[in-house]
């Protein structure tokens, strides 16, 4: 055991430097406190380690997808996956979580795929709509300035929608969202003759240059894979946006390659550093400091916090409800060959990464009506572009034949794929495993997950929604309609929104934190990242994050001001 | 997740979830275990499992892409592969052969790698090879490299069988994924990307101007064929 490496003892530590972990980084430092960042993953810059414009053929097995690369090999994520060496975790018998890890600076931020909607008055008090769940102890209009502020500065690009429960942003927040492409907008005519709407999709990538004088962002130049990260920084992600303008304060220390172990307290039962090995030495450090901030990704904040403080309770538990409320978004995909679409004329359909458009959810009075046999709501995220066409487009032929259907064929699917909301539920949660430990010795999570009925149905009717479009197109769906739902739908963690497990609410019997993620048991520690949601939502979680993030940051700030940590 | 990365990802992930089945029947279809354009057919034969090696890990250097693993096919194997290609997708007046082009390398490449898809497709592949020959001799006392086009060309009309059967499941299952391979391994070459008349990966600053006039006026007419109105925009 030795002392870390941070030479002046910090006002704040950060352990995480993804989404959350940037966030806090940028803000607290911006309001003078000095921070003390911990890093599991390795030093990461994009400048040097992205290669942005190779061909594809260029990657090993054309970039396809394999176990060491999940997502392909130009794919930004190191060292992880659904699997890290060293770092396993279980799940319970017949359950089959899946967790997503990455093991870098800059966390999951450098190869997400950044659509960022804003969640709606609906989403944060889900049970005052249909009893279940609970309420978040903030409703959407304490979060709306802070998403305001956050669209502003990670840059969103995107319209406004106009539907009950998709709140628009303020007109000064978004930059213009790219013209849609021609499968997009055969979606968009079948969609609204059927009274679906099709909206501009919100994404994290600018199309505007961002100035900054020590972390300019440029707009996106319309032609590369993003999941790749991007040099130019149009894309957000904190390795060269929050980390780069956080570090320019002067007050942000970065140490890489430390795994932290637990969260260390003293008799007063406040928070006083962290422990954490050295990933590459197997060393032990300790480091103190006046706050914890933990912003290591749901499943891993909550990790920390059950192998902290009392051994077989851990650290901020008085409620019980670490680990449980465990969501992640339902998905589900459909596709669809469109023969009015082969053969059609080329042009240049790169655009930004990601879709142009997408089908935000739409049925919340046929909801309220009880018209559906499922509660909460679900989108769909639309792909289909000009490439190689998949197998299953294909007919059995070969020769001169083959050539010519591949021609056709190309640009001729589209896709969609949906996310659903998740309502929490007592099979599904995370604890310590009594027997595992990963290669550092610390006790490895164990996951136990379930579907109930309600995300069970919304993936039905999905699938109906998503085919009847289809067929309004003359389309040849491509996906087996007689499978039951449970077959088609993503395992647990598979769409990698994991959330809630240590949730926030308004009763310290009930929940695990307050609305700015302090621990009610333990005055300077701070949540940040999706671990505090006290529910899920259809929509992609990042932007909330973020939005309370910067929250909590401020008001830990403030109380710094206050001399709360005097 | 939101599908963000270009179509050669979606291919393989499509490739890896698409059950063989639901490929388009071909032109020819032939059934049970012999088939009148074969006559009896060969047994098929095991192949030899890889050699222990390693793939590039979770941490590789993008900047220099390598394939870590070294390669299996024999010169003449690699003859085979080749000749398959240039008839699986042949030299037309858009592009050259995928046998030309070194597609072959691809697939070596591909069955070479020590990944759990790469290890199926290489019983598969090796196993489909040393079948070819065995067939071939059988019906013809050469070697499959060696026995002709057409003679080469009637074994594989018989090998897009639609609803393959007993000793004839095994073969069509190889043509069936060399035919994926190729088709991958072809298209997303710059040659390839070309031959479908591909227009992008070309950094262009400014908004993203949209389709193109032809583009739309394609998008126009299809909207009145489907009668969704003519909105383009
Ligand atoms: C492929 C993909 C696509 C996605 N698409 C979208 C999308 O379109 N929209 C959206 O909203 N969300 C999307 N997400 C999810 C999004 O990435 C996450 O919600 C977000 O990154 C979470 O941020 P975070 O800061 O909580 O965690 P992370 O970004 O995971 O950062 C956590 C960091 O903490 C580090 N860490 C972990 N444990 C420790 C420890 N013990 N000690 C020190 N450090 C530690 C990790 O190494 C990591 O760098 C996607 C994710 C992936 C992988
Ligand atoms: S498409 Fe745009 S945002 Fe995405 S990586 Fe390329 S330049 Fe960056």
């Amino acid at each position: 055991m030795s002392r870390g490496p941070a030479t002046a003892p910090a006002d704040v530590i950060i352990v995480g430097s993804g989404a959350a972990g940037g966030m806090a980084a940028y803000s607290l430092t911006k309001a003078g406190l000095r921070c003390l960042m911990l890093e599991a993953g390795r030093d990461y810059d994009p400048q040097q380690e992205v290669n942005m414009l190779a061909p594809e053929s260029d990657a090993p097995l054309r970039g396809s997808a394999t176990p060491d690369k999940p997502f392909g090999y130009f794919d930004a994520t190191v060292d992880g996956g659904w699997e890290v060496d060293g770092e396993p975790y279980t799940s319970t018998e017949g359950s089959g979580f899946r967790w997503w890890r990455p093991r870098m600076l800059g966390g999951r931020t450098n190869h997400w795929g950044r659509h960022v909607p804003r969640w709606g008055a609906y989403d944060f008090k889900p049970f005052s709509r249909d009893g279940l769940g609970v309420d978040w102890p903030i409703g959407y209009d304490d979060v709306a300035p802070y998403y305001d502020r956050v669209e502003k500065m990670i840059g969103v690009n995107g319209g406004p929608i106009g539907l009950e429960n998709h709140p628009d942003s303020p007109a000064d927040c978004l930059m213009p969202p790219p013209a849609p492409r021609v499968p997009e907008l055969l979606l968009k005519a079948t969609a609204e003759s059927m009274g679906i709407p099709v909206r501009a999709a919100h994404t994290a990538v600018l199309t505007r240059d961002m100035p900054d004088p020590v972390a300019p962002r440029s707009a996106c130049f319309n032609a590369t894979p993003c999941s790749r990260g991007c040099t130019i920084g149009a894309m957000f992600q904190t390795t060269t946006s929050f980390l780069p303008m956080a570090k320019a304060t002067g007050r942000l220390t970065v140490v890489t390659d430390a795994m932290v172990a637990r969260v260390l307290t003293n008799q007063a039962g406040r928070a006083t550093g962290v422990e954490y090995v050295d990933r590459k030495t197997g060393v032990r450090h300790r480091v103190s400091a006046r706050a914890v901030v933990l912003a290591a990704g749901t499943g891993e904040t909550t990790r920390l916090l059950l192998n902290s403080g009392e051994p077989g309770r851990g650290l901020a538990n008085a409620s019980g409800e670490l680990g449980r409320n465990l969501t992640d978004s339902t998905g589900a995909s459909f596709s669809a060959f469109i023969p009015g679409l082969a053969d059609r004329p080329r042009y240049n359909e790169d655009g930004i990464g990601g879709q142009h458009v997408y089908i935000p959810f739409w049925l919340y009075q046929e909801q309220q009506r009880g018209e559906l046999d499922f509660a909460r709501g679900y989108h769909f995220e639309v792909w289909g572009r000009f490439g190689v066409p998949s197998p299953n487009v294909l007919p059995r032929v070969w020769g001169a034949d083959l050539k010519k259907a591949v021609r056709s064929a190309s640009g001729a699917t589209i896709g969609l794929s949906l996310r659903g909301e998740m309502i929490p539920n007592k099979q599904t949660y995370c604890e310590i495993d009594p027997g595992v430990k990963d290669r550092f010795g610390i006790p490895v999570l164990r996951f136990a997950f379930r579907f109930s009925r309600h995300e069970v149905n919304q993936v039905a009717h999905g699938r109906r929604i998503a085919h009847a479009l289809f067929e309004r197109m003359n389309g040849r769906i491509l996906d087996d309609p007689s499978l039951p739902p449970e077959k088609i739908m993503a395992a647990g963690g598979e769409i990698i929104h994991e959330l809630g497990t240590a949730r926030m609410g308004t009763d310290a019997r009930t929940s695990v934190v307050d609305s700015y993620g302090r621990a009610w048991d333990v005055d300077n520690l701070v949540l940040m990242d999706g671990a505090i949601f006290a529910s899920g939502a259809h929509k992609n979680p990042t932007l909330t994050i973020l939005a309370l993030a910067l929250r909590a940051s401020e008001q830990l700030a403030a109380r710094f001001k206050s001399g709360a940590f005097a | 997740m939101t599908p963000s990365r270009r179509t050669t990802l979606q291919w393989m992930i499509a490739a890896a979830a698409t059950p063989l089945a639901r490929w388009m029947p071909p032109a020819s279809a032939a059934e049970g275990a012999s088939t009148p354009l074969l006559g009896p057919i060969a047994d098929w034969p095991g192949a030899p499992p890889l050699p222990t090696t390693k793939g590039y890990g979770r941490d590789p250097t993008l900047m220099e892409p390598k394939v870590a693993w070294p390669l299996t096919l024999t010169r003449a194997q690699r003859t085979t592969i080749d000749l398959l290609g240039d008839m699986i997708l042949p030299a037309d007046d858009v592009s050259p052969g995928a046998g030309q082009l070194g597609v072959g390398a691809f697939i070596d490449e591909w069955i070479s790698a020590p990944y759990p898809t790469q290890q199926g497709d290489r019983a598969t592949v090796l196993g489909g090879l040393d079948w070819l020959d065995r067939q071939s001799i059988a019906q013809h006392r050469k070697a499959f490299a060696v026995i002709g086009e057409p003679m080469r060309g009637t074994m594989l009309d018989a090998l897009c069988a639609a609803a393959p059967a007993g000793k004839l499941e095994m073969p069509v299952k190889f043509i069936d994924r060399l035919r994926h391979l190729f088709v991958l391994g072809f298209y997303t070459l710059p040659e390839g990307k070309k031959d479908m008349g591909y227009v992008g990966d070309q950094p262009t600053e400014g908004p993203y101007p949209g389709p193109s006039v032809d583009a739309r006026t394609h998008l126009a007419a299809l909207l009145a064929e489907l009668k969704l109105g003519v909105r383009t925009t």
